[in-house]
């Protein structure tokens, strides 16, 4: 094989790219692309290969450019590599089953996650990796960068400026590693303006505009009814605010999605306060303007918010609180997913979340059988971040809890919130999780776990919380979480001595051992009870979409 | 502890979120109630347990005697988390007892909290025989000189049947939270599409069918707050000056004619904003948000 010369041209990237906009051009398409041409400017601008990055994640999502991309000529465009946050949208499979794009390295799937794992099985589809939204943002920067990326944004100028509005989410992130490294940047926007409220994006990092026929499609991911919240959730949420966040003095974390966590937002100005806590726990949030936070806001109890994206329907409200949440100058939200979840990652002291599945060493995963459904941001903020430096007095507490008082580094709280048993009786706490299969049956690298059992810090149930940090031994970390995995087959399995020697060291602490009254656990404890209820704390600046009301 | 006062809105108890027991010990006077055919005397369905269905000692409603503010009255409470409130062939038989039994010892009042999709169709005809027995029983109740107000505020409101049902009583208090309408959001969906009425969209469905809307309308004589004292004193405001006239053929035709016109008026319309709007309310948008005696106070201002 002949050795290959050092190339004397540094620059192919450039040309290619000069190349393909003079190709648009002669095609007669210009920065500012009709809808009914999007296809052409697609298939000129786009090469068969290419690595393509279709903005969406749980939020926002770039559907009408998502749409067209699916319908181009498989002759034209064909074995694209997707790099991309989320894979939500039916045209995004049919991208793959219309043989379009052939390579994919995500985050997250949700709803899409059964025919993913189908295509899978067919081997219609080859994966790269499922990644957490920070290490897909890094290989951006490093070996998955965008040759072309699809994004979506509020509105346009005439140079091609974009306004995000307050879901700016992934989108500055995506443009800066394809702009930078001489792809190309197409976006799609609700409206074209005169004037736009504040610039996002500049205009010169973006090269295609293009007025989309519908606004871009956004999921209200965050909102949780108040009315669906039961005691049971509102006993494990006293629980964990008199049981972690008041012994650790938890100020900084990051709630995952969930009506456990919803019941613990809600109890924040009544539960919490009573027991004399505001201004002591819950100051500093990295969030998603949760509407069921709202009243913890009003109440003073919470100080700062940085959130990944913005939530259907806050946008009034944030912008009228803006001493609470990160506003421009124009007085809309703007949100970052990457910052945020660096804030999640290491600037918060605490995570909680829920799952579908805990094992035996606290392994989590919300997998199952037949759906690839990924991971998205929750095992970046669920875990311990070993390089972290600086310390604060709960996690330190963590720290010593483990490793004594000669600890060297403290540790992350990381919390998993769950009832023993989930829906049609599936109990929660497994001897093996479903990922174990679904690795064997899809040929992963590694088992999908959610969050990694030497990483979880605390497990809460309705029978009690587990405090692993304490825990010597696997038996003993073992015992302690079949010492709260109540009537589940795991939980059965106890050996009753080890148990009862755990909670007498207060590894495991029942509902008693916490000084907790049962009985106040109904939903009058609750600060709000229903979305109006919500609606009306905010004084009305809350607008819940349709399918949240009930007047 | 002393807890604080959860903040703004939630007031007493929620008369939405309650079971009908706990609706019917907070309404009537404190320990005054006595429950008829209570569980422990195990009246549950035969057609559930044929079809291996796990069916409630009471058969998902609750009925009994007890004072309201010192007054004599007999109670129906529908359990609405129970099978949705449907009406099945015990069900049926507990409510038709229980109003006979009024015409019997003629309490002031019979007070009849519904929470109700309409007829148990597991039971088929049983439940169809039994909701059109509870109709005729309301009205021999009614023609016994016996006022019964329907009281609807719960999680499932009054339909189907129990709208029929409804409508025959003396009259009906809602809250905001209730709903009352023959065909309930999702039949409607499946019988004319999604595009006839999206049963999704949860805000169309009070809208149409919600308190605000059946108030408006002049549908229910009064517009409550989702609080069981507010039903209670209500209740016995209104009890204190009914005068109860029976069912009576010339009356129930001027009804009659009264609702064809109204169903010419506003026929066509999909929205209750159209309707709202019809009636003369100048910003039909902002009915939603209201508060009820913002609601009350602009109702009065109506020509209706």
């Amino acid at each position: 094989m002949p050795t290959s010369l050092p190339s004397s041209t540094w620059d192919t990237r450039r040309q290619r790219r000069q190349a393909r906009l003079q190709r648009a051009t002669q095609a007669g398409i210009g920065r500012h692309v009709p809808a009914e041409r999007i296809k052409t400017l697609l298939e000129t601008v786009i090469a068969p290969g290419d690595r393509v990055c279709l903005e969406g994640n749980n939020q926002k999502q770039a559907d009408f450019l998502a749409q067209a991309l699916s319908e181009c000529d498989p002759q034209q465009l064909h074995h694209l590599h997707l790099v991309q946050s989320v894979l939500a949208l039916p045209s995004h499979v049919d991208l793959f089953e219309r043989g379009i794009a052939s390579r994919l390295d995500f985050s997250f799937s949700g709803p899409q996650g059964g025919r993913l794992a189908r295509l899978v099985q067919d081997r219609r589809i080859e994966i790269g990796a499922i990644h957490t939204y920070l290490e897909l943002f890094g290989r951006y920067f490093v070996d998955l960068t965008p040759d072309v990326c699809l994004i979506t944004a509020q509105s346009a100028d005439a140079a091609g400026n974009l306004y995000t509005g307050p879901n700016t989410e992934d989108t500055p992130l995506i443009v800066e590693a394809t702009a930078f490294k001489s792809g190309i940047v197409i976006a799609q926007v609700n409206e074209r303006l005169e004037h736009l409220p504040r610039v996002d994006v500049p205009g010169d990092w973006v090269d295609y505009v293009v007025v989309a026929p519908r606004p871009n499609h956004i999921e209200p991911l965050f909102t949780r009814d108040p009315a669906q919240i039961t005691e049971i959730q509102i006993l494990m949420a006293m629980m964990t605010i008199k049981g972690i966040y008041a012994e650790y003095g938890i100020t900084r974390l990051n709630h995952g999605i969930g009506f456990d966590t919803a019941a613990i937002e809600l109890l924040l100005p009544t539960y919490a306060t009573a027991l004399g806590l505001k201004g002591k726990i819950c100051t500093h949030w990295a969030l998603n303007p949760h509407p069921t936070l709202i009243p913890a806001i009003e109440s003073g109890f919470v100080q700062s918010v940085h959130s990944f994206g913005s939530e259907v329907g806050m946008d009034a409200y944030i912008a009228a609180r803006s001493d609470v949440f990160f506003t421009g100058a124009d007085g809309s939200m703007r949100s970052n997913r990457a910052f945020s979840q660096t804030a999640g990652l290491y600037a918060c002291d605490l995570f909680i979340g829920s799952t579908l599945q805990i094992d035996l060493a606290g392994n989590s995963s919300t997998a199952t059988l037949g759906r690839i459904t990924g991971f998205g941001g929750a095992p970046n903020m669920g875990s311990d971040p070993h390089g972290r430096r600086h310390a604060s007095p709960a996690w330190l507490k963590a720290g010593r809890e483990a490793a004594g008082p000669q600890a060297i580094r403290g540790r992350k709280l990381v919390v998993q919130c769950v009832e023993t048993f989930r829906e049609h009786m599936t109990p929660v706490f497994v001897e093996q999780l479903d990922a174990w299969k679904m690795q064997e049956s899809l040929g992963m690298a590694l088992p999908p776990i959610m969050i990694y059992g030497d990483d979880v810090t605390h497990v809460v149930t309705e029978e009690g919380i587990a405090n692993l940090l304490l825990c010597r031994t696997p038996e003993e970390r073992e015992q302690a979480i079949r010492g709260v995995a109540g009537f589940t087959p795991v939980g059965l399995a106890r050996d009753q001595a080890q148990v009862d020697q755990l909670r007498a060291r207060g590894v495991i602490r029942r509902v008693d051992d916490l000084g907790i009254d049962p009985r106040l656990a109904t939903r009058d404890l609750l600060a709000a009870r229903s979305v109006k209820d919500l609606v009306r704390c905010s004084g009305g600046l809350y607008t819940p979409p349709s399918r949240f009301r009930n007047w | 502890m002393n807890l604080p006062q959860p903040s703004p809105p939630s007031r007493g108890p929620s008369f939405y979120e309650a079971t009908a027991r706990q609706r019917v010990n907070r309404l009537l006077d404190a320990q005054s109630f006595a429950e008829f055919l209570p569980p422990q005397s195990a009246h549950s369905s035969p057609h559930l347990a044929l079809l291996d269905l796990p069916g409630a000692l009471d058969d998902g409603v609750v009925i009994g005697s007890g004072t309201l503010g010192g007054k004599p009255v007999q109670i129906i409470a529908q359990e609405g988390q129970f099978l949705g409130g449907a009406v099945g062939e015990m069900h049926g038989a507990k409510i038709v007892g229980l109003l006979q039994r009024a015409i019997r010892d003629k309490p002031l009042a019979v007070l009849f909290l519904v929470d109700s999709g309409g007829v148990r169709l597991h039971e088929a005809n049983a439940g169809l025989i039994a909701l059109s027995e509870i109709m005729r029983a309301v009205l021999d109740t009614r023609a016994a000189g016996i006022p019964v107000f329907a009281l609807i505020g719960g999680m499932c409101g009054a339909f189907g049947g129990m709208g029929i049902v409804s409508r025959l009583c003396s009259a009906i208090l809602m809250s905001e939270q209730g709903r009352l309408a023959l065909s309930g959001p999702e039949v409607i969906e499946t019988v004319a599409g999604v595009e006839e009425f999206d049963s999704r969209d949860r805000a169309l469905v009070w809208r149409v069918t919600g308190g605000k809307h059946r108030y408006l309308m002049g549908d229910c004589v009064a517009l409550v707050e989702d609080d069981v004292e507010d039903f209670r004193q209500t209740i016995i405001t209104l009890l204190a000056q009914w005068q109860e006239n029976p069912p009576e053929p010339h009356a129930l035709r001027a009804e009659q004619e009264r609702l064809t016109q109204r169903c010419q008026q506003f026929s066509g319309m999909r929205d209750g904003l159209e309707v709202w709007a019809a009636l003369g309310v100048p910003n039909p948008q902002q009915i939603p948000l209201l508060e009820r005696d913002a609601l009350v106070t602009l109702r009065q201002g109506l020509s209706l």
